[in-house]
């Protein structure tokens, strides 16, 4: 007999990430598509798929501060650039001009993480004593503060202009920037990034859905929603947002570890208010203060410039002259789209599938 | 009967905003395992003086000892740790939460483990966690709330979300229990419920209890001392029986030309 799908019978059940054996299923499934896609899509589409994972690991750093903890941070994009400059210098090669210690993947990794959470940790106590607007006002100055240390660090980050080189892939001894081949499986170096952030991804991800789960998690949402109740009952409001800002910057520090190997270099005009308002639009596609909702919204952002391109060469128009490019149009209609859910869908894709889950969970019924 | 000590004095306090004077120079003690009730007309301070309790405010002058310690020195997230816990008179429930989860949040101070642990969902959390769940249940229990626990909160009526707070706030096992108005707003029917709740709490659990009420009916009945203010001053303390006798009680809420 089938058994009822909201009815659990112990504890363990009804905690557990996937409560139900079709979520398992449809999980397994998902895995075994994700390791093959290497070998059926183009590089193209795999380097899409590669940013969208590493991306949606950034998001849910920002999900977690603003979302969960209800923070506004609009200096996330700083987070991702430190990361990337952590893991550029330690895992870099060091030229005439910038330093670089050329050190395995395992350490960089880690470290790029951390140092992240740990500038995160120093900026959190300004939102001890700010809330919402002044705080978003705060976080914005840390973006005009980032910039000018990138710029200017030109041991670390080669100027402004100029950039410099990301961290080699080093990962335990093997050096995977030429790729690597198992037996008559030849791995190039963007399968090995893909795989790396696939591991990645799942991992922070269950992070994530650890954090909605216990303690940690509802703290932050009891500061989001009410920050003197949740202050009545024992939350202790500096540590928790301290929390937020740390684990947040950790998600955006080892994104931005990796993101930039994919092309090879970073530079300092990447990490403007543009590049922090992205994530910010990310999280609201996706769905704020949801667990899978930074995962759609990255994918979602990342793949829209690929399927334009699709839909104008479709149409025949993607060489001729057309009064807009592609990447205006791709802007355009991000624009729109972060209008759209904001208006008529603010629980974002997370929000369109709960309706869509439902309406088929009951179907053909209306109720 | 335990030994009656002092959990919560007063001495001398007052509590200024700009002009507005909201208590002058209030003192009493709180005895351990009273019902303790505080009573007087609307704005004579009543709701101030929990905020002062719990450290949501900080008098002016004067002190306010809790458990023998300064309150002046702790911050409300520490007051509250030394077993201090609340209801709101505006329910402040989160709304976006589940009663369970609201409940869950009420049982944080039991809970101990970091967010690294959390992270990774390790042994240690799950057994905390089992712990915490384990004390809401009993809470959800004591209520008599099974059937709302999966409910949202906005979806709920007025009355059953007063007792979710209640039960919140019961998922601290605090040692006192600050009620600010458990019964506003609410039927005859429903306001018995929640003395019989309040009583249970006291004597069953053992809880010290510190309630404001503008029911008369029912602070008369449960309360085994009142105080009632009046524009920000203590205007009586004592027996709730001789309360409803003392002339400046009466004066005070029926008014004197």
């Amino acid at each position: 007999m089938r058994k009822r799908p909201d009815l659990y019978t112990n504890y363990k059940s009804e905690s557990a990430i996937f409560s139900t054996l079709t979520q398992k299923v449809w999980f397994v499934l998902l895995l075994f598509i994700s390791l093959l896609l290497p070998f059926y899509l183009s590089n193209y589409w795999m380097l899409l798929v590669t940013t969208s994972l590493l991306i949606a690991i950034a998001s849910w750093g920002l999900n977690i501060v603003s979302g969960m903890a209800g923070q506004i941070n609009l200096a996330h994009g700083v987070f991702v650039g430190i990361g990337a400059y952590t893991s550029a210098v330690i895992g870099g090669v060091a030229t005439s001009s910038v330093i670089g210690f050329e050190l395995d993947m395992i350490f960089w990794l880690p470290i790029s993480g951390a140092v992240a959470a740990l500038i995160g940790v120093i900026i959190s106590p300004v939102s001890a004593r700010l809330k919402g607007l002044n705080l978003g006002l705060v976080t914005l100055a840390i973006v005009f503060i980032g910039s000018h240390f990138f710029s200017n660090l030109k041991f670390i980050t080669g100027g402004a202009g100029l950039g410099r080189k990301a961290a080699k892939l080093k990962f335990l001894g093997f050096d995977l920037d030429s790729g690597i081949s198992i037996g008559n499986l030849i791995l190039e170096k963007n399968d090995v990034i893909y795989y790396f952030s696939l591991i990645l991804c799942i991992l922070l991800g269950i992070g994530a859905k650890n954090l909605t789960r216990t303690k940690i998690g509802r703290a932050f949402s009891a500061i989001r929603d009410r920050d003197i109740a949740a202050e009545a009952l024992g939350i202790n409001l500096f540590k928790f947002k301290m929390y937020a800002f740390a684990l947040s910057s950790f998600y955006a520090g080892i994104a931005g570890s990796i993101i930039f190997i994919i092309s090879g270099g970073v530079e300092p005009g990447t990490f403007s208010l543009l590049y922090s308002i992205t994530f910010i639009a990310i999280v609201i596609i996706g769905g704020v203060g949801t667990v899978l909702g930074p995962l759609y919204g990255a994918f979602f952002f990342t793949m829209l410039p690929g399927i334009i391109q699709v839909i104008l060469h479709a149409l025949g128009v993607a060489d001729t002259g057309f009064f807009l490019n592609a990447g205006e149009i791709e802007r355009i209609v991000f624009g729109f789209f972060i209008i759209f859910f904001l208006v008529f869908e603010p629980r974002g894709i997370w929000g369109i599938w709960f309706r869509l889950r439902n309406y088929f969970k009951a179907w053909p019924f209306s109720y | 009967m335990a030994i009656l000590t002092e959990v919560i004095s007063f001495k001398d306090v007052s509590l200024n905003f700009g002009g507005v004077q909201a208590l002058k120079n209030v003192s009493f003690d709180i005895k351990e395992n009273s019902l303790f009730a505080i009573i007087g007309p609307n704005g004579a301070g009543k709701t101030s003086l929990l905020n002062c309790i719990n450290g949501i405010y900080k008098p002016t002058t004067g002190s306010i000892s809790i458990f023998e310690k300064d309150s002046k020195e702790l911050h409300p997230d520490e007051i509250a740790n030394l077993g201090i816990s609340r209801t709101f008179q505006n329910i402040e429930l989160f709304e976006n939460m589940t009663a369970l989860d609201n409940i869950l949040i009420g049982a944080h101070r039991h809970v101990n483990y970091g967010p690294i642990r959390s992270l990774f969902y390790s042994k240690k959390v799950r057994e905390e966690e089992k712990k915490a769940r384990q004390i809401s249940e009993n809470v959800i229990d004591f209520l008599e709330i099974e059937e709302y626990r999966y409910s949202f909160i906005l979806s709920l009526p007025y009355g059953i979300q007063k007792r979710i707070e209640l039960g919140r706030a019961l998922a601290m096992e605090p040692k006192v229990l600050l009620l600010d108005e458990p019964a506003a707003g609410m039927n005859n029917e429903e306001t018995e419920d929640i003395a019989r709740f309040i009583l249970d709490i006291h004597e069953e659990l053992g809880i010290t209890v510190i309630l404001i009420d503008h029911d008369m009916n029912m602070v008369m009945d449960i309360a085994t001392e009142v105080v009632v203010m009046d524009f920000g001053e203590k205007l009586f303390q004592g027996n709730p029986a001789d309360a409803a006798r003392d002339q400046k009680v009466i004066d005070a809420y029926l008014g004197v030309s």
